[in-house]
């Protein structure tokens, strides 16, 4: 079943003369329970392609498709609102609080929702236990590594058992080993949790994780890499193959 | 690119940082360009002239004034080269020596300062007719003022800002100089140390300064008792510095440590399970704390002088009415049957009037059995002093439900600072000294109001006696040869007749002045004066003062203000990036201006609060050494000032909501 369906979605910045195409009306479909990876050079409009189609910004044409909710239909406040329960988000400078907790910034999402404090404490246990940061919930977050913080953030993207999770670059700052510990992390919670990933990245190896690959070019979407019953390292091979067709220039690896 | 190409296109690239330090100076130089105009307008320096108060007042509060303002500036200097720190590392990055740094720097600040000056000068020519106007309506006279563009006023502020000019730029060179690229960098960042964990040494020292403070307020509210041997000024003061040393630095340590023990007690208790409002409010002002508490310890305390200044003075504006009952009892009073020639005029203009005549001794009392709390022994030898005694029969006149047996007295004009000072209590007694024996008296009651005027009574209650008593005590030769004035007649008017009776009264009695001899046959002199001419003079008096410290006032409350909405706007830029995950994560605009609210309620809310409460203190232990009413005119007081201060607070929350809209 299909969880996001995106249409001739197109975005243009600046007006008229100054007017600039970024995305020139994609399709995508993305199925309940799959890890979509998203590549491309530097300029190709990865980054605008997620924050759209994850309702930070907004769609000059088009219709976006979460869970059957028309993003253009709703308004500010409902998107927000949806955003807070139906999706999660895990960015590249892992975006937490640095005034919080671990516990605290994890538990960030669900401080105006109607969830009872047990079951954030035992959603809180089960993911930290899952993501190995339990006995950081203490901490602050200028006291851990890159590493545990971007686990951090991905806990705090899952608290609220969103049907889909964002990443923006989620191991872009992050050092080979922990950006693997990620990457395994989250294959394992879309695995056994069934939870929907989309994720844009650069990295070959960070896109290899994932379960089918969108390459962009120019704001177009150019191909796409199913990984099926290969195994990951052939999977990186098809993947950097498709990079040097892409064109191996602009890659902001 | 030139330097000036640079600096004036930073300028304007700027501008956003630039109107917030640009629009300080121009206040600044509002202020103190329309007081020094007041200062040297011949009409008002005639007026103020007159009281030397009134002349010292206005050079007091210009050079406190300027004091103000300097400190201002310079803070507003800081504030403003922190922010653009990572601006001017860059410069020295790609090669431009210090001293050109400082050149641009310096290059700006002239700029900004010559616009400043000229604006300034501008509006502050325009204010000083609204504030001369003001100053008028104070002292309640009614004259035109003509304000010129008074040269003097102008070249006082030039060489004031000049120089203020020359001490940001040594200010400015300091700071370059002694700072390395790297601070530059990461100077923005300093100042909110992040995340320490609370230890029990910081709850101790938060106690520490909750019982500074309450130890401070204590002590101040028995400033004047005299409860040790030696009551001396140097006692006295050294009191004064106590409570001032204890409640400031017991401010301090309440913003450095218990506000934020109390919050992380607050904290703890949820486990992790914070609300948004936690997140937005509670968490950022705990971890701002250390940095901050120093800057709002200073705001508490500048708010707390401001109104402590403001309130004494308004206190003793206020109170001219009251103060003027005090010394003038009556319409108008004379002494000793000297008012052949006024009643006659009087008659002659057919003036009615109601006449009462208090015939009055001189005894040797000791009152002091009466006071509520016993005094040291030292002190107990010299109170008995020549009280002012008169019958019963007189007083019933005025309050014809009064009665007294024999052994008995009543008090009448137990009000003003003596009462305040040294309480009394009803059913005490006091001693009559009299040639031959002592007899005691039993005080039954107690009233406030005076009919006697207290410039005979020197400030201290008449006693009011049985007639039995009272022509015994007539018999006495000593008390006969003591009393001087041995009688006060009042008389009140019809309030239409009250101006013609007046100018009567001022006509034929040379203007209030009553003569006897004393014992020794020396001539004594008694200035009364109308009651309203009593009540005009104070208005006079104070009404300059009010000005003056008003103006202090209204300078402290907007540095106060601009200090925190400054400082709140460079937390607000810190805390663009933590509102940007917010609204990425699904929250909505108004759910974090919900938790801003709260935040910027504290921010403001408790410097003023704790100032408020400071400033009560300080009032409460002295103000009845300014006037006779307390409660009016310290609400009143406050009230305008938490007014004007929140203005301030809800500058800041515009400034937060623009921060959270552009935030994603």
């Amino acid at each position: 079943m299909a969880i996001l369906k995106a249409r001739k979605v197109k975005k243009v910045y600046g007006r008229k003369l100054t007017a600039q195409e970024v995305l020139k009306g994609i399709d995508i479909e993305v199925n309940e329970g799959e890890f979509v990876g998203i590549m491309g050079p530097s300029g190709s409009g990865k980054t605008t392609l997620l924050n759209v189609l994850c309702s930070i910004d907004h769609a000059t044409e088009g219709v976006i498709e979460i869970d059957g909710n028309d993003l253009r239909k709703m308004k500010e406040k409902e998107l927000s609102r949806f955003r807070r329960e139906q999706l999660g988000f895990i960015f590249q400078d892992y975006n937490l609080l640095d005034t919080l907790t671990v516990k605290e910034n994890i538990l960030l999402p669900l401080s105006i929702s109607k969830v009872s404090k047990a079951e954030a404490e035992s959603r809180f246990n089960t993911l930290t236990d899952l993501l190995d940061i339990r006995e950081l919930a203490n901490k602050y977050p200028n006291e851990i590594s890159g590493g545990q913080k971007q686990r951090t953030s991905a806990a705090r993207a899952l608290i609220s058992n969103p049907s889909i999770v964002f990443g923006d670059e989620p191991t872009g700052a992050l050092d080979s080993k922990s950006a693997t510990v990620l990457l395994e992390n989250l294959v394992t919670i879309n695995e056994k949790r069934r939870v929907t990933i989309m994720m844009v990245t650069h990295d070959p190896v960070a896109a290899s994780f994932c379960s089918r690959v969108l390459f962009l070019k120019d704001g177009q979407l150019y191909t796409e890499l199913y990984k099926g019953d290969k195994n990951r390292k052939t999977f990186f091979q098809e993947i950097m193959n498709t990079q040097g067709v892409l064109g191996g220039d602009g890659y902001d690896a | 690119m030139t330097l000036s190409q640079l600096v004036l296109r930073s300028l304007k690239k700027n501008i956003t940082h630039y109107y917030l330090y640009f629009f300080a100076l121009i206040f600044s130089v509002t202020l103190y360009f329309s007081f020094v105009t007041l200062q040297f307008n011949p009409s008002v320096s005639d007026m103020t002239e007159g009281s030397t108060t009134g002349a010292a007042g206005f050079k007091a509060a210009s050079a406190m004034l300027l004091f103000i303002v300097t400190f201002f500036v310079i803070y507003a200097n800081h504030l403003f080269m922190k922010r653009r720190s990572k601006e001017i590392g860059l410069y020295q990055l790609i090669g431009m020596s210090k001293t050109t740094v400082v050149r641009l720097l310096s290059l700006e600040n002239i700029l900004l300062w010559v616009g400043a000056t000229t604006i300034g000068v501008g509006i502050g020519f325009l204010t000083s007719r609204v504030f001369a106007m003001i100053l008028l309506k104070l002292i309640s006279k009614e004259a035109l003022v003509e304000i010129s563009f008074s040269s003097q006023a102008f070249v006082q502020t030039m060489v004031v800002f000049l120089a203020l000019l020359v001490l940001i730029t040594v200010q400015t060179i300091f700071v370059i100089r002694r700072s390395t690229l790297l601070d530059l960098f990461l100077a923005s960042k300093k100042g909110d140390t992040r995340v320490k964990r609370i230890g029990p040494f910081q709850m101790l020292l938060g106690l520490v300064g909750v019982i500074l403070i309450s130890f401070g307020y204590y002590k101040s509210t028995h400033l004047f008792d005299l409860d040790s041997d030696s009551v001396t000024l140097n006692l006295l003061i050294i009191k004064m510095i106590t409570i001032l040393a204890s409640t400031i630095i017991g401010t301090f340590f309440v913003f450095r440590f218990s506000v934020s023990f109390i919050m992380n007690v607050i904290r703890k208790g949820k486990k992790g399970h914070l609300s948004l409002n936690d997140v937005l409010a509670l968490t950022p002002i705990m971890h701002r704390m250390k940095g901050n508490a120093k800057s709002l310890t200073l705001i508490t305390i500048m708010t707390a002088i401001a109104l402590a200044i403001m309130s004494l003075s308004y206190i003793s504006y206020y109170s001219a009415g009251s103060s003027a009952k005090q010394f003038v009892p009556f319409d108008i009073i004379s002494l000793n049957g000297q008012n052949k020639m006024f009643e006659e005029h009087l008659k002659k203009q057919n003036i009615n009037y109601e006449k009462y005549e208090f015939s009055l001794l001189k005894v040797d009392i000791d009152t002091s059995g009466l006071l509520e709390k016993p005094l040291a022994d030292s002190i107990k030898e010299n109170m008995v002093l020549g009280s002012i005694v008169t019958r019963l029969s007189d007083m019933q006149k005025i309050h014809p439900k009064v009665t007294l047996k024999e052994g008995e007295a009543y008090l009448v004009g137990n009000s003003g600072m003596l009462a305040e000072l040294l309480p009394l209590e009803v059913g005490k007694s006091m001693t009559v000294h009299t040639k031959e024996d002592k007899t005691k008296l039993t005080m039954v009651g107690l009233e406030k109001e005076w009919i006697i005027s207290s410039q005979l009574t020197y400030g201290s209650p008449a006693v009011i006696v049985t007639d039995k008593f009272f022509d015994k005590l007539v018999t006495d030769t000593k008390i006969k040869k003591n009393s001087i004035w041995y009688k006060q007649e009042g008389y009140s008017f019809e309030e239409n007749d009250l101006k013609k009776a007046q100018e009567i009264y001022e006509k034929t009695t040379n203007g209030g002045t009553f003569t006897t001899k004393d014992a020794k046959g020396k001539e004594r002199k008694f200035f009364a004066s109308t009651q309203e001419g009593k009540k005009n003079d104070s208005l006079e008096l104070w009404g300059n003062v009010i000005f003056a410290t008003g103006f202090l006032g209204l300078a402290f409350l907007l540095a106060t203000g601009s200090i925190l909405y400054f400082k709140q706007m460079s937390d607000a830029e810190d805390e663009r990036e933590s509102y940007t995950v917010l609204r990425k994560i699904g929250f909505t605009k108004s759910e974090i201006m919900k938790g801003i609210y709260i935040k910027q309620a504290f921010n403001f809310g408790v410097p003023l609060l704790i100032g408020l409460l400071h400033s009560y203190f300080a009032v409460k232990s002295g103000w009845m050494l300014f006037g006779s009413e307390l409660t009016t005119p310290l609400i009143v007081t406050m009230s305008i000032y938490a007014l004007l201060y929140s203005v301030f607070a809800w500058l800041s929350v515009m400034y937060y909501r623009k921060v959270v809209n552009e935030s994603l």
